[in-house]
Protein backbone atom coordinates (compact mmCIF):
# COMPACT_ATOMS: atom_id res chain seq x y z
CA UNK A 1 0.00 0.00 0.00
CA UNK A 2 3.14 2.40 0.32
CA UNK A 3 3.48 2.21 -3.25
CA UNK A 4 0.57 4.40 -3.60
CA UNK A 5 1.53 7.39 -2.21
CA UNK A 6 4.88 7.84 -4.05
CA UNK A 7 3.58 8.45 -7.14
CA UNK A 8 6.36 7.60 -9.90
CA UNK A 9 3.73 7.47 -12.67
CA UNK A 10 2.23 10.67 -11.64
CA UNK A 11 5.67 12.45 -11.63
CA UNK A 12 6.38 10.54 -15.17
CA UNK A 13 2.68 12.09 -16.22
CA UNK A 14 3.81 15.77 -15.25
CA UNK A 15 7.37 15.60 -16.87
CA UNK A 16 5.45 13.90 -20.39
CA UNK A 17 3.19 16.88 -20.26
CA UNK A 18 5.86 19.15 -19.71
CA UNK A 19 5.92 20.70 -23.13
CA UNK A 20 1.36 21.17 -23.35
CA UNK A 21 1.32 22.54 -20.56
CA UNK A 22 3.63 25.29 -21.15
CA UNK A 23 2.20 25.51 -24.64
CA UNK A 24 -1.35 25.69 -23.16
CA UNK A 25 -0.15 28.43 -20.21
CA UNK A 26 1.19 30.48 -22.38
CA UNK A 27 -1.55 30.42 -25.10
CA UNK A 28 -4.15 31.43 -21.83
CA UNK A 29 -1.91 34.12 -20.63
CA UNK A 30 -1.76 35.61 -24.13
CA UNK A 31 -5.51 35.10 -24.28
CA UNK A 32 -6.32 36.77 -20.92
CA UNK A 33 -3.34 39.54 -21.69
CA UNK A 34 -5.38 40.17 -24.82
CA UNK A 35 -9.18 40.42 -23.43
CA UNK A 36 -8.27 42.19 -20.64
CA UNK A 37 -6.21 44.72 -22.69
CA UNK A 38 -8.79 44.81 -25.20
CA UNK A 39 -11.37 46.30 -22.67
CA UNK A 40 -10.80 49.76 -23.32
CA UNK A 41 -11.19 50.19 -26.63
CA UNK A 42 -14.28 48.16 -26.56
CA UNK A 43 -15.47 50.13 -23.70
CA UNK A 44 -17.37 52.76 -26.02
CA UNK A 45 -18.79 50.37 -28.41
CA UNK A 46 -20.72 47.91 -26.19
CA UNK A 47 -21.94 50.70 -24.07
CA UNK A 48 -24.06 51.72 -27.67
CA UNK A 49 -24.72 48.52 -28.09
CA UNK A 50 -26.90 48.15 -24.66
CA UNK A 51 -27.83 51.40 -24.67
CA UNK A 52 -29.58 50.52 -28.22
CA UNK A 53 -30.69 47.20 -26.81
CA UNK A 54 -27.96 45.30 -28.69
CA UNK A 55 -27.50 42.94 -25.63
CA UNK A 56 -30.85 41.79 -25.28
CA UNK A 57 -30.46 38.53 -27.60
CA UNK A 58 -27.89 37.13 -25.20
CA UNK A 59 -30.04 37.95 -22.10
CA UNK A 60 -31.85 34.86 -21.73
CA UNK A 61 -28.23 32.94 -22.53
CA UNK A 62 -25.92 34.54 -20.33
CA UNK A 63 -28.42 36.00 -17.95
CA UNK A 64 -27.39 39.07 -16.19
CA UNK A 65 -23.93 38.93 -17.50
CA UNK A 66 -25.10 40.19 -21.08
CA UNK A 67 -26.31 43.45 -19.82
CA UNK A 68 -23.37 43.96 -17.60
CA UNK A 69 -21.40 43.74 -21.09
CA UNK A 70 -19.97 47.05 -20.99
CA UNK A 71 -18.39 46.71 -17.39
CA UNK A 72 -14.63 45.35 -17.56
CA UNK A 73 -16.22 42.63 -15.20
CA UNK A 74 -19.12 41.85 -17.87
CA UNK A 75 -16.64 41.70 -20.53
CA UNK A 76 -13.60 39.56 -19.15
CA UNK A 77 -16.60 37.29 -17.65
CA UNK A 78 -18.08 36.77 -21.26
CA UNK A 79 -14.97 37.06 -23.18
CA UNK A 80 -12.23 35.06 -21.21
CA UNK A 81 -14.60 32.96 -18.32
CA UNK A 82 -17.31 31.89 -20.15
CA UNK A 83 -15.70 31.14 -23.90
CA UNK A 84 -12.08 30.37 -23.16
CA UNK A 85 -12.40 29.07 -19.58
CA UNK A 86 -15.22 26.82 -19.51
CA UNK A 87 -15.66 25.92 -23.16
CA UNK A 88 -12.28 25.87 -24.58
CA UNK A 89 -9.78 25.07 -21.52
CA UNK A 90 -12.03 22.28 -20.87
CA UNK A 91 -11.89 21.33 -24.25
CA UNK A 92 -8.05 20.98 -24.16
CA UNK A 93 -7.60 18.93 -20.68
CA UNK A 94 -10.31 16.77 -21.26
CA UNK A 95 -8.99 15.94 -24.64
CA UNK A 96 -5.64 15.35 -23.08
CA UNK A 97 -7.07 13.64 -20.23
CA UNK A 98 -8.87 11.16 -22.70
CA UNK A 99 -5.68 9.86 -24.31
CA UNK A 100 -3.52 9.36 -21.15
CA UNK A 101 -4.60 5.93 -20.84
CA UNK A 102 -5.63 5.21 -24.40
CA UNK A 103 -2.39 6.13 -25.89
CA UNK A 104 -0.40 3.73 -23.79
CA UNK A 105 -2.78 1.30 -24.94
CA UNK A 106 -3.01 2.06 -28.51
CA UNK A 107 0.94 2.74 -28.89
CA UNK A 108 1.68 -0.84 -26.56
CA UNK A 109 3.67 0.83 -24.02
CA UNK A 110 0.67 -0.40 -21.71
CA UNK A 111 2.31 -3.57 -21.60
CA UNK A 112 5.58 -3.37 -20.25
CA UNK A 113 4.49 -0.38 -17.62
CA UNK A 114 1.96 -2.66 -16.28
CA UNK A 115 4.86 -5.27 -16.20
CA UNK A 116 6.05 -3.58 -12.80
CA UNK A 117 4.85 -4.29 -9.75
CA UNK A 118 2.06 -1.57 -10.04
CA UNK A 119 -1.86 -1.97 -9.62
CA UNK A 120 -4.20 -1.24 -12.52
CA UNK A 121 -5.82 0.79 -10.24
CA UNK A 122 -2.79 2.27 -9.28
CA UNK A 123 -1.83 3.59 -12.78
CA UNK A 124 -5.43 4.88 -13.30
CA UNK A 125 -4.95 6.95 -10.14
CA UNK A 126 -1.73 8.32 -11.15
CA UNK A 127 -2.54 9.36 -14.02
CA UNK A 128 -5.24 11.35 -13.03
CA UNK A 129 -2.83 12.83 -10.09
CA UNK A 130 -0.07 13.55 -12.60
CA UNK A 131 -2.60 15.90 -14.37
CA UNK A 132 -3.49 18.19 -11.68
CA UNK A 133 -0.50 20.14 -11.65
CA UNK A 134 -1.99 20.74 -15.32
CA UNK A 135 -4.91 22.73 -14.31
CA UNK A 136 -2.91 24.63 -10.99
CA UNK A 137 0.05 26.02 -13.49
CA UNK A 138 -2.90 27.33 -15.94
CA UNK A 139 -5.03 28.44 -13.42
CA UNK A 140 -2.47 30.51 -11.61
CA UNK A 141 -0.51 31.89 -14.54
CA UNK A 142 -4.08 33.10 -15.71
CA UNK A 143 -5.05 34.56 -12.96
CA UNK A 144 -1.62 36.54 -12.64
CA UNK A 145 -1.85 37.97 -16.14
CA UNK A 146 -5.16 39.03 -15.83
CA UNK A 147 -3.97 41.02 -12.38
CA UNK A 148 -1.27 42.41 -14.01
CA UNK A 149 -3.21 43.26 -17.47
CA UNK A 150 -5.85 44.89 -14.95
CA UNK A 151 -3.14 46.92 -13.50
CA UNK A 152 -2.00 47.69 -16.63
CA UNK A 153 -4.46 49.31 -18.18
CA UNK A 154 -6.16 51.03 -14.63
CA UNK A 155 -9.14 49.01 -15.10
CA UNK A 156 -11.49 47.92 -10.98
CA UNK A 157 -11.16 44.63 -10.52
CA UNK A 158 -11.71 42.77 -7.14
CA UNK A 159 -8.58 40.76 -6.58
CA UNK A 160 -10.56 38.62 -4.20
CA UNK A 161 -12.98 37.23 -6.20
CA UNK A 162 -10.97 37.40 -9.50
CA UNK A 163 -9.25 34.32 -7.11
CA UNK A 164 -12.30 33.01 -5.95
CA UNK A 165 -13.61 32.89 -9.92
CA UNK A 166 -10.08 30.90 -10.27
CA UNK A 167 -10.48 28.43 -7.35
CA UNK A 168 -14.14 27.74 -8.51
CA UNK A 169 -12.69 26.92 -11.94
CA UNK A 170 -10.55 23.81 -10.51
CA UNK A 171 -13.59 21.65 -9.46
CA UNK A 172 -14.93 22.15 -12.70
CA UNK A 173 -11.41 21.39 -14.53
CA UNK A 174 -11.09 18.44 -12.37
CA UNK A 175 -14.60 17.26 -13.27
CA UNK A 176 -13.31 17.16 -17.11
CA UNK A 177 -10.48 15.27 -16.75
CA UNK A 178 -12.22 12.83 -14.43
CA UNK A 179 -14.36 12.24 -17.62
CA UNK A 180 -11.38 12.09 -19.93
CA UNK A 181 -9.97 9.85 -18.24
CA UNK A 182 -12.69 7.46 -18.02
CA UNK A 183 -13.17 7.85 -21.47
CA UNK A 184 -9.60 7.18 -21.93
CA UNK A 185 -9.85 3.42 -20.28
CA UNK A 186 -12.38 2.96 -21.81
CA UNK A 187 -11.49 3.93 -25.39
CA UNK A 188 -8.43 2.25 -26.71
CA UNK A 189 -7.40 4.55 -29.21
CA UNK A 190 -6.78 8.11 -28.32
CA UNK A 191 -7.98 10.32 -31.46
CA UNK A 192 -11.12 8.71 -30.85
CA UNK A 193 -11.21 8.71 -26.92
CA UNK A 194 -10.01 12.43 -27.50
CA UNK A 195 -12.76 13.19 -30.29
CA UNK A 196 -15.34 11.59 -27.98
CA UNK A 197 -14.64 13.83 -24.74
CA UNK A 198 -14.95 17.03 -27.18
CA UNK A 199 -18.53 15.55 -28.37
CA UNK A 200 -19.58 15.03 -25.29
CA UNK A 201 -18.57 18.29 -23.37
CA UNK A 202 -19.93 20.29 -26.15
CA UNK A 203 -22.89 17.78 -25.92
CA UNK A 204 -23.62 18.78 -22.63
CA UNK A 205 -22.95 22.52 -23.20
CA UNK A 206 -25.48 22.66 -25.80
CA UNK A 207 -28.23 21.33 -23.30
CA UNK A 208 -27.32 23.47 -21.30
CA UNK A 209 -27.63 26.38 -23.07
CA UNK A 210 -30.95 25.22 -24.39
CA UNK A 211 -32.25 24.98 -20.86
CA UNK A 212 -31.82 28.64 -20.17
CA UNK A 213 -32.98 29.35 -23.80
CA UNK A 214 -36.38 27.07 -24.04
CA UNK A 215 -39.33 27.45 -21.19
CA UNK A 216 -39.59 24.52 -19.73
CA UNK A 217 -36.38 22.77 -20.45
CA UNK A 218 -34.74 24.32 -17.41
CA UNK A 219 -34.08 20.39 -16.03
CA UNK A 220 -32.00 19.66 -18.82
CA UNK A 221 -29.52 21.72 -17.80
CA UNK A 222 -28.57 19.39 -14.63
CA UNK A 223 -26.76 16.89 -16.59
CA UNK A 224 -23.93 19.34 -17.78
CA UNK A 225 -21.16 19.97 -15.81
CA UNK A 226 -20.85 23.82 -17.47
CA UNK A 227 -23.76 24.06 -15.11
CA UNK A 228 -22.16 23.88 -11.97
CA UNK A 229 -19.73 26.74 -12.70
CA UNK A 230 -20.31 30.05 -12.99
CA UNK A 231 -17.70 32.69 -13.18
CA UNK A 232 -20.73 35.51 -12.77
CA UNK A 233 -21.63 35.13 -9.65
CA UNK A 234 -17.94 34.67 -8.46
CA UNK A 235 -16.22 37.28 -10.54
CA UNK A 236 -18.84 39.96 -9.49
CA UNK A 237 -20.46 39.44 -6.68
CA UNK A 238 -17.55 36.69 -4.54
CA UNK A 239 -20.65 33.93 -4.69
CA UNK A 240 -19.59 30.46 -4.96
CA UNK A 241 -22.35 28.08 -5.26
CA UNK A 242 -21.06 25.38 -2.75
CA UNK A 243 -23.86 22.87 -4.13
CA UNK A 244 -22.13 23.13 -7.69
CA UNK A 245 -18.74 22.65 -6.04
CA UNK A 246 -20.36 19.21 -4.42
CA UNK A 247 -21.84 18.00 -7.48
CA UNK A 248 -18.49 18.84 -9.65
CA UNK A 249 -16.11 17.03 -7.12
CA UNK A 250 -19.04 13.86 -6.86
CA UNK A 251 -18.55 13.58 -10.67
CA UNK A 252 -14.71 13.89 -10.50
CA UNK A 253 -14.64 11.13 -7.35
CA UNK A 254 -17.14 9.05 -9.48
CA UNK A 255 -15.21 9.25 -13.16
CA UNK A 256 -12.34 8.24 -11.02
CA UNK A 257 -13.40 4.83 -9.01
CA UNK A 258 -15.32 4.06 -12.27
CA UNK A 259 -12.15 4.61 -14.20
CA UNK A 260 -10.60 2.37 -11.85
CA UNK A 261 -12.87 -0.58 -11.52
CA UNK A 262 -13.35 -0.74 -15.01
CA UNK A 263 -9.72 -0.99 -16.22
CA UNK A 264 -9.13 -3.17 -13.41
CA UNK A 265 -11.13 -5.68 -15.05
CA UNK A 266 -10.60 -5.27 -18.57
CA UNK A 267 -8.36 -7.49 -21.05
CA UNK A 268 -5.57 -5.47 -22.48
CA UNK A 269 -5.31 -7.34 -25.51
CA UNK A 270 -3.03 -7.11 -28.19
CA UNK A 271 -4.27 -5.66 -31.26
CA UNK B 1 9.15 -26.78 -6.51
CA UNK B 2 6.87 -25.80 -9.62
CA UNK B 3 7.08 -21.94 -10.20
CA UNK B 4 3.80 -21.95 -12.66
CA UNK B 5 1.11 -24.11 -12.35
CA UNK B 6 -1.89 -24.07 -14.40
CA UNK B 7 -5.55 -25.99 -14.32
CA UNK B 8 -7.24 -25.84 -17.40
CA UNK B 9 -6.66 -22.45 -17.80
CA UNK B 10 -9.15 -21.68 -20.57
CA UNK B 11 -9.08 -17.67 -22.33
CA UNK B 12 -12.21 -17.18 -24.77
CA UNK B 13 -12.11 -13.61 -26.75
CA UNK B 14 -16.40 -13.26 -26.88
CA UNK B 15 -16.99 -16.75 -29.04
CA UNK B 16 -13.32 -17.31 -30.29
CA UNK B 17 -11.10 -19.31 -28.61
CA UNK B 18 -7.75 -18.29 -27.60
CA UNK B 19 -6.43 -20.91 -25.66
CA UNK B 20 -8.47 -24.02 -23.59
CA UNK B 21 -7.72 -26.24 -20.87
CA UNK B 22 -3.75 -25.46 -20.68
CA UNK B 23 -2.66 -27.37 -17.60
CA UNK B 24 1.18 -27.53 -17.06
CA UNK B 25 3.73 -26.37 -14.47
CA UNK B 26 7.00 -25.02 -15.07
CA UNK B 27 9.76 -26.13 -12.41
CA UNK B 28 12.22 -23.72 -10.78
CA UNK B 29 15.49 -23.09 -12.60
CA UNK B 30 14.35 -24.66 -15.56
CA UNK B 31 14.13 -22.77 -19.27
CA UNK B 32 10.74 -23.41 -20.54
CA UNK B 33 10.13 -23.16 -24.09
CA UNK B 34 6.58 -22.19 -25.26
CA UNK B 35 5.94 -23.74 -29.10
CA UNK B 36 4.05 -22.75 -31.83
CA UNK B 37 3.18 -21.23 -35.12
CA UNK B 38 1.61 -17.66 -34.54
CA UNK B 39 -2.09 -17.80 -33.84
CA UNK B 40 -1.73 -20.91 -31.83
CA UNK B 41 -1.83 -19.21 -28.72
CA UNK B 42 1.19 -18.70 -26.75
CA UNK B 43 0.89 -15.04 -26.40
CA UNK B 44 -2.96 -15.66 -24.93
CA UNK B 45 -1.31 -17.99 -22.78
CA UNK B 46 1.79 -15.44 -21.74
CA UNK B 47 -0.65 -12.51 -21.33
CA UNK B 48 -3.12 -14.71 -19.39
CA UNK B 49 -0.52 -15.92 -16.73
CA UNK B 50 0.47 -12.07 -16.47
CA UNK B 51 -3.05 -10.62 -16.05
CA UNK B 52 -3.37 -8.64 -18.95
CA UNK B 53 -5.97 -10.97 -19.97
CA UNK B 54 -8.73 -12.32 -17.66
CA UNK B 55 -9.22 -16.17 -17.18
CA UNK B 56 -12.31 -17.45 -18.69
CA UNK B 57 -12.23 -20.72 -17.13
CA UNK B 58 -9.19 -22.81 -14.94
CA UNK B 59 -6.71 -20.78 -12.79
CA UNK B 60 -2.98 -20.79 -12.27
CA UNK B 61 -0.55 -19.85 -9.68
CA UNK B 62 2.83 -18.12 -10.23
CA UNK B 63 5.54 -19.09 -7.04
CA UNK B 64 2.29 -20.09 -4.81
CA UNK B 65 0.40 -16.91 -5.66
CA UNK B 66 -2.98 -16.69 -7.78
CA UNK B 67 -2.98 -14.86 -10.96
CA UNK B 68 -6.13 -13.18 -10.40
CA UNK B 69 -5.78 -11.95 -6.67
CA UNK B 70 -2.28 -11.33 -6.08
CA UNK B 71 -0.59 -10.79 -9.78
CA UNK B 72 1.31 -7.57 -8.12
CA UNK B 73 2.88 -9.53 -5.67
CA UNK B 74 3.73 -11.57 -8.50
CA UNK B 75 5.02 -9.35 -10.58
CA UNK B 76 7.92 -7.93 -8.13
CA UNK B 77 9.53 -11.37 -8.73
CA UNK B 78 8.22 -11.94 -12.50
CA UNK B 79 9.35 -9.58 -15.17
CA UNK B 80 8.18 -9.47 -18.80
CA UNK B 81 9.21 -8.67 -21.94
CA UNK B 82 6.28 -8.54 -24.72
CA UNK B 83 6.09 -9.80 -28.11
CA UNK B 84 5.70 -6.80 -30.59
CA UNK B 85 6.99 -4.53 -27.74
CA UNK B 86 7.18 -0.86 -27.59
CA UNK B 87 8.45 1.34 -25.42
CA UNK B 88 7.87 5.35 -24.62
CA UNK B 89 9.80 7.07 -27.70
CA UNK B 90 9.92 10.48 -25.72
CA UNK B 91 12.16 9.41 -23.29
CA UNK B 92 15.95 8.28 -23.70
CA UNK B 93 17.26 4.93 -23.28
CA UNK B 94 18.20 5.76 -19.77
CA UNK B 95 15.11 8.09 -18.80
CA UNK B 96 13.06 5.34 -19.36
CA UNK B 97 15.54 2.81 -17.18
CA UNK B 98 15.74 5.45 -14.32
CA UNK B 99 11.46 5.28 -14.60
CA UNK B 100 11.14 1.99 -14.66
CA UNK B 101 14.12 1.50 -12.02
CA UNK B 102 12.12 3.64 -9.57
CA UNK B 103 8.77 1.57 -10.36
CA UNK B 104 10.81 -1.84 -9.35
CA UNK B 105 12.02 -0.17 -6.23
CA UNK B 106 14.85 -2.92 -5.88
CA UNK B 107 18.26 -2.94 -6.41
CA UNK B 108 19.48 -2.92 -9.91
CA UNK B 109 22.42 -5.82 -9.86
CA UNK B 110 22.61 -6.56 -13.06
CA UNK B 111 22.03 -3.10 -15.19
CA UNK B 112 25.71 -3.02 -15.62
CA UNK B 113 26.47 -6.44 -17.10
CA UNK B 114 23.09 -6.08 -19.38
CA UNK B 115 24.46 -2.90 -20.51
CA UNK B 116 27.78 -4.48 -21.29
CA UNK B 117 26.21 -7.42 -23.36
CA UNK B 118 23.69 -5.51 -24.57
CA UNK B 119 24.87 -1.97 -25.78
CA UNK B 120 21.85 0.94 -26.47
CA UNK B 121 22.64 4.19 -27.08
CA UNK B 122 21.26 5.31 -23.40
CA UNK B 123 21.41 9.03 -24.19
CA UNK B 124 19.44 9.02 -27.65
CA UNK B 125 15.68 9.07 -27.51
CA UNK B 126 14.04 5.69 -28.19
CA UNK B 127 12.40 7.30 -31.06
CA UNK B 128 15.22 6.77 -33.00
CA UNK B 129 16.28 3.15 -32.08
CA UNK B 130 16.45 0.38 -34.38
CA UNK B 131 13.45 -2.88 -33.78
CA UNK B 132 17.12 -4.70 -32.41
CA UNK B 133 18.13 -1.91 -30.16
CA UNK B 134 13.87 -1.49 -28.69
CA UNK B 135 14.73 -5.24 -28.33
CA UNK B 136 18.06 -4.57 -26.23
CA UNK B 137 16.32 -2.35 -23.83
CA UNK B 138 13.30 -4.27 -23.70
CA UNK B 139 15.71 -7.10 -22.40
CA UNK B 140 17.79 -4.81 -20.31
CA UNK B 141 14.58 -4.04 -18.36
CA UNK B 142 12.96 -7.17 -17.84
CA UNK B 143 16.53 -8.91 -16.33
CA UNK B 144 18.14 -5.29 -15.00
CA UNK B 145 17.13 -6.13 -10.93
CA UNK B 146 17.53 -9.67 -11.38
CA UNK B 147 14.39 -11.16 -11.07
CA UNK B 148 13.06 -14.66 -10.26
CA UNK B 149 11.43 -15.53 -13.62
CA UNK B 150 11.17 -14.11 -16.52
CA UNK B 151 8.54 -14.51 -19.00
CA UNK B 152 9.27 -13.68 -22.81
CA UNK B 153 7.16 -13.18 -25.60
CA UNK B 154 9.66 -14.00 -29.01
CA UNK B 155 12.67 -12.55 -27.21
CA UNK B 156 14.97 -12.88 -30.07
CA UNK B 157 12.67 -10.91 -32.47
CA UNK B 158 14.72 -8.39 -34.29
CA UNK B 159 18.14 -9.56 -33.08
CA UNK B 160 20.99 -10.29 -35.05
CA UNK B 161 22.67 -13.53 -34.97
CA UNK B 162 25.48 -12.36 -32.84
CA UNK B 163 23.66 -11.13 -30.18
CA UNK B 164 20.97 -13.99 -30.84
CA UNK B 165 23.78 -16.15 -29.24
CA UNK B 166 24.93 -13.20 -26.26
CA UNK B 167 21.14 -13.37 -25.33
CA UNK B 168 21.08 -17.23 -25.31
CA UNK B 169 24.64 -16.83 -23.07
CA UNK B 170 22.75 -14.58 -20.97
CA UNK B 171 19.72 -16.77 -20.30
CA UNK B 172 21.50 -20.33 -19.39
CA UNK B 173 23.73 -17.66 -17.31
CA UNK B 174 20.94 -17.12 -15.22
CA UNK B 175 19.32 -20.40 -15.50
CA UNK B 176 22.75 -21.65 -13.47
CA UNK B 177 21.59 -19.26 -10.42
CA UNK B 178 18.52 -20.76 -10.16
CA UNK B 179 16.41 -18.26 -12.61
CA UNK B 180 13.44 -19.36 -14.47
CA UNK B 181 12.62 -18.26 -17.36
CA UNK B 182 9.41 -18.89 -19.49
CA UNK B 183 9.52 -18.01 -23.28
CA UNK B 184 7.91 -18.20 -26.73
CA UNK B 185 8.96 -18.77 -29.84
CA UNK B 186 8.09 -20.06 -33.51
CA UNK B 187 12.40 -20.64 -33.79
CA UNK B 188 12.95 -24.41 -33.04
CA UNK B 189 16.32 -24.25 -33.32
CA UNK B 190 16.40 -21.65 -30.23
CA UNK B 191 14.73 -23.91 -28.02
CA UNK B 192 16.68 -26.47 -29.28
CA UNK B 193 19.74 -24.73 -27.81
CA UNK B 194 18.69 -23.54 -24.65
CA UNK B 195 15.39 -24.83 -23.52
CA UNK B 196 14.53 -27.66 -20.49
CA UNK B 197 11.34 -28.31 -21.56
CA UNK B 198 9.44 -27.63 -24.15
CA UNK B 199 5.47 -27.36 -24.40
CA UNK B 200 4.11 -27.47 -27.73
CA UNK B 201 0.67 -25.62 -28.51
CA UNK B 202 -1.30 -25.79 -31.16
CA UNK B 203 -5.17 -24.18 -32.05
CA UNK B 204 -4.70 -22.90 -28.40
CA UNK B 205 -4.41 -26.52 -27.16
CA UNK B 206 -1.44 -27.98 -25.69
CA UNK B 207 0.19 -31.40 -27.89
CA UNK B 208 3.06 -32.17 -26.27
CA UNK B 209 4.97 -31.48 -23.04
CA UNK B 210 8.15 -33.08 -22.69
CA UNK B 211 11.57 -32.53 -22.31
CA UNK B 212 13.77 -31.79 -25.43
CA UNK B 213 16.40 -34.80 -24.95
CA UNK B 214 13.33 -37.33 -24.74
CA UNK B 215 11.22 -35.84 -27.28
CA UNK B 216 14.10 -36.40 -29.44
CA UNK B 217 15.05 -39.81 -28.05
CA UNK B 218 11.39 -40.69 -28.83
CA UNK B 219 11.91 -39.49 -32.40
CA UNK B 220 14.45 -41.83 -33.00
CA UNK B 221 17.43 -41.01 -36.20
CA UNK B 222 16.67 -39.85 -39.55
CA UNK B 223 18.64 -42.01 -42.11
CA UNK B 224 19.74 -40.76 -45.82
CA UNK B 225 20.96 -43.31 -48.18
CA UNK B 226 21.83 -43.62 -51.68
CA UNK B 227 22.24 -47.72 -52.88
CA UNK B 228 23.46 -49.18 -56.13
CA UNK B 229 20.34 -49.89 -58.03
CA UNK B 230 17.16 -48.42 -57.88
CA UNK B 231 16.20 -47.13 -55.14
CA UNK B 232 12.14 -48.33 -55.33
CA UNK B 233 14.09 -51.89 -54.77
CA UNK B 234 15.13 -51.05 -51.53
CA UNK B 235 13.02 -52.67 -48.79
CA UNK B 236 12.67 -50.81 -45.30
CA UNK B 237 10.22 -49.15 -43.06
CA UNK B 238 6.82 -48.59 -44.39
CA UNK B 239 7.00 -44.65 -44.41
CA UNK B 240 10.17 -44.62 -47.04
CA UNK B 241 10.27 -41.34 -49.38
CA UNK B 242 12.52 -41.44 -52.18
CA UNK B 243 13.74 -38.43 -53.72
CA UNK B 244 15.56 -37.35 -56.09
CA UNK B 245 17.53 -40.62 -55.60
CA UNK B 246 17.88 -40.64 -51.65
CA UNK B 247 15.87 -42.95 -49.97
CA UNK B 248 14.57 -41.06 -46.61
CA UNK B 249 12.93 -42.71 -44.05
CA UNK B 250 12.99 -42.59 -39.32
CA UNK B 251 14.39 -45.25 -37.34
CA UNK B 252 12.81 -45.02 -33.83
CA UNK B 253 14.19 -48.18 -32.08
CA UNK B 254 16.33 -51.19 -33.42
CA UNK B 255 19.42 -49.50 -35.37
CA UNK B 256 21.36 -52.77 -35.19
CA UNK B 257 18.41 -54.71 -37.40
CA UNK B 258 18.83 -51.90 -40.01
CA UNK B 259 22.55 -51.87 -40.13
CA UNK B 260 22.65 -55.64 -40.79
CA UNK B 261 19.84 -55.56 -43.27
CA UNK B 262 21.26 -52.47 -45.17
CA UNK B 263 24.54 -54.90 -45.69
CA UNK B 264 22.74 -56.56 -47.99
CA UNK B 265 23.03 -53.57 -50.26
CA UNK B 266 25.69 -52.05 -51.80
CA UNK B 267 25.77 -48.58 -50.28
CA UNK B 268 26.83 -45.18 -52.02
CA UNK B 269 26.23 -42.79 -49.60
CA UNK B 270 24.88 -42.46 -46.00
CA UNK B 271 24.13 -40.13 -43.84
CA UNK B 272 22.49 -41.06 -39.81
CA UNK B 273 20.99 -37.57 -38.04
CA UNK B 274 19.19 -36.88 -34.65
CA UNK B 275 15.93 -35.80 -35.18
CA UNK B 276 15.72 -31.87 -34.59
CA UNK B 277 13.26 -30.43 -33.08
CA UNK B 278 11.68 -29.16 -36.61
CA UNK B 279 10.75 -32.51 -37.53
CA UNK B 280 9.48 -32.66 -34.65
CA UNK B 281 7.02 -30.11 -34.91
CA UNK B 282 6.22 -30.78 -38.57
CA UNK B 283 5.28 -33.90 -37.18
CA UNK B 284 2.88 -32.51 -34.33
CA UNK B 285 1.45 -29.75 -37.31
CA UNK B 286 0.98 -32.70 -40.19
CA UNK B 287 -2.16 -32.36 -41.74
CA UNK B 288 -2.87 -28.92 -40.34
CA UNK B 289 -3.04 -26.06 -42.75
Amino acid sequence: MNDIFRLRIAFQTMKDNKKITIIITLLFMGMAAMYCGMFPSFKGVLEDMIATGGAEPFEPFFGPAAADMATYVGFINLELYQIFWVVILGILLGFIAASQISKEIEGKTIDLLMSNPVSRKQIVFEKFIGLIPLILIINFATMLTVIGTTVAIGEDLNLYYLFLTHLASIPYLLAVIGIGLLISVIIDEKMKASIFFIALLMGMYVLESISKIVPDYEGIGYVSITHYFNPYDSLKFGKVDISGVIVLIAVTTVCLIISMLYFEHRDIEVT
Amino acid sequence: MDVIITKNLTKYYGEIKGVENLSFTVKKGEVFGFLGPNGAGKTTTIRTLLGYLQPTRGSATIFGKNIEEDIVEIKREVAYIPGDLNIYGHLTGKQFLDYFAALRSREMTLLDELLKIFKVPLERKVKGYSKGMKQKLGIIQAFMDDPEMVIMDEPTAGLDPLLQQKFYDFILKQKKKGKTMLFSSHILSEVDKICDRVGIIRNGELVALEDVETLKHKRGKKIRLKIKGKPETFKGPKDIKIKDGWIEFVVTNNIDQLIKKLSKYTILDLEINDFALEDIFIHYYEGQT
